[in-house]
């Protein structure tokens, strides 16, 4: 089991983070090892948000037990709905505190605690009611779109004259692939849309080829959101990214029709 | 709610009006499609609260990082597989992971690797197969190794913070 100590420097002779939020480095003690992993918090000193970065910390290196000077109720709360323990009030060296929690020296809430220990089990009710919630928002967050689709190709089932899509989609391998991926790469969207889109095309006569090319590139290549991935992964990031997206899902499309077709 | 349904409403309630008889049967189609995909939408809600409940984003952020080897590789794309929900939401936790020091190959091979769907699975092999969602799947992951590396290569990283400093000290100090 592992327990996290904050602290304010990168041994054991460390004194006691006063906030958990703000905390210079977070100890991690494996209690059945005995090993010590002393984690730097890379936002103990953002203005904003260092809060979650520390908890999301703690959360990825699985700890059971956050020991600290204290700790605001909502990154409490959000430790313990993760089925974490938080033990504050505790002052002293990094090791005198580890010492005492070994001997059960620190105070714990039993009620909390087993609160806590509720929300480790693998499937506790609480975090089914959670996950179902989530499911139902996605599920029903995808619904509108999907539903705006279907109705789309209900009208174009009855109103897109037949030879529409033959004149767009030749049967030129190359040509109807690089078709697929160009619409692909415009569309955005749950990728669901692209799987009933694709099977309107095939049952109209489109090949495998472009409906795989539109597939792939519905996912893999944003020119939508570009702007945004320029923003948050640099410019070059972003368009060699698509650029090479866009290329790549031309064989990707040729391959998987071509396996399929001699299949 | 997105502005595209109500558009599509907004075209059924003008064909009600000048061709309802064509209406009637674009609805029918459409109900037709609605129908064929109820099993697999519920096999789509069940893989999504299986997903919701055994996988956190702390654990996707694990997955993600190092250099472009066969580890880092198998960690981006199963966490890209494993993400969820549209990609801007993600864009917040990678440009962050990438001023912590990881690299281009991670971020791109999860970026590709998101076109493999786990939950959406259902709905493609109903449509086109276990054997078309296979070989599509394989070669997807396999062609976000070629992007990871391209843009390892050729893109270089503009920050570089090695913000996690790992002390083991002796065990006795404890």
């Amino acid at each position: 089991m592992k327990i996290a100590v904050t602290s304010d420097g990168p041994d054991v002779e460390a004194k006691v983070a006063h906030k958990f939020g703000t905390a210079r480095y977070l100890s991690i003690v494996d209690l059945d090892s005995n090993r010590i992993e002393v984690v730097l918090n890379p936002n103990a000193l953002s203005q904003k948000g260092s809060g979650i970065h520390t908890i999301v910390l703690a959360i990825s290196k699985e700890v059971k037990t956050v020991l600290t000077g204290y700790c605001n109720p909502s990154a409490r709360h959000q430790l313990e709905s993760n089925g974490i323990e938080v033990l504050s009030n505790l002052s002293g060296t990094v090791k005198e505190v580890i010492q005492q929690y070994r001997e059960g020296k620190i105070q714990r809430d039993i009620k909390i605690a087993a609160t806590v220990e509720e929300r480790r089990s693998i499937i506790s009710k609480y975090t089914l009611i959670q996950s179902l919630n989530s499911s139902f928002r996605q599920f029903i967050k995808m619904m509108p779109v999907l539903i705006g689709v279907m109705l789309l190709i209900g009208l174009f089932n009855e109103f897109m004259p037949e030879d529409l899509l033959a004149s767009i989609f030749s049967g030129n391998v190359v040509l109807d692939t690089l078709w697929g991926t160009f619409m692909g790469s415009i569309l955005a969207g749950n990728a669901i849309n692209s799987y009933v889109i694709g099977q309107e095309l095939l049952t109209r006569g489109v090949s495998l080829f472009a409906v795989t090319a539109l597939i792939i590139s519905w996912v893999t290549i944003g020119l939508v959101q570009l702007p945004a991935e320029m923003a948050s992964l640099g410019k070059k990031f972003a368009l060699l990214r698509n650029a090479l997206s866009f290329v790549m899902a031309i064989p990707i499309a040729i391959v998987t029709g071509t396996i399929l077709n001699i299949m | 709610m997105s502005i595209f349904p109500l558009a599509v409403l907004a075209i059924y309630g003008a064909l009600l009006l000048l061709a309802p008889d064509k209406a009637f049967q674009a609805l029918k189609n459409s109900g037709n499609i609605l129908f064929n995909m109820l099993i697999p939408l519920i096999l789509v809600f069940i893989l999504l609260l299986a997903s919701n409940l055994f996988l956190k984003p702390a654990h996707i952020k694990n997955f993600l990082g190092g250099k472009p080897r066969i580890k880092s590789f198998v960690l981006s794309s199963t966490a890209g597989i494993a993400s969820m929900g549209p990609i801007y939401a993600w864009y917040p936790l990678l440009k962050d992971m990438r001023e912590r020091g990881a690299g281009n190959f991670p971020v791109a091979v999860f970026l590709h690797s998101r076109a493999v769907k786990p939950f959406l699975l259902p709905v493609m092999i109903s449509y086109f197969g276990w054997i078309y969602a296979v070989i599509l799947s394989i070669l997807t992951i396999l062609s976000s190794l070629i992007i990871g590396y391209a843009l390892h290569i050729f893109v270089k990283r503009e920050t570089s913070l090695n913000s996690v400093l790992t002390v083991m000290p002796d065990e006795s100090e404890q």
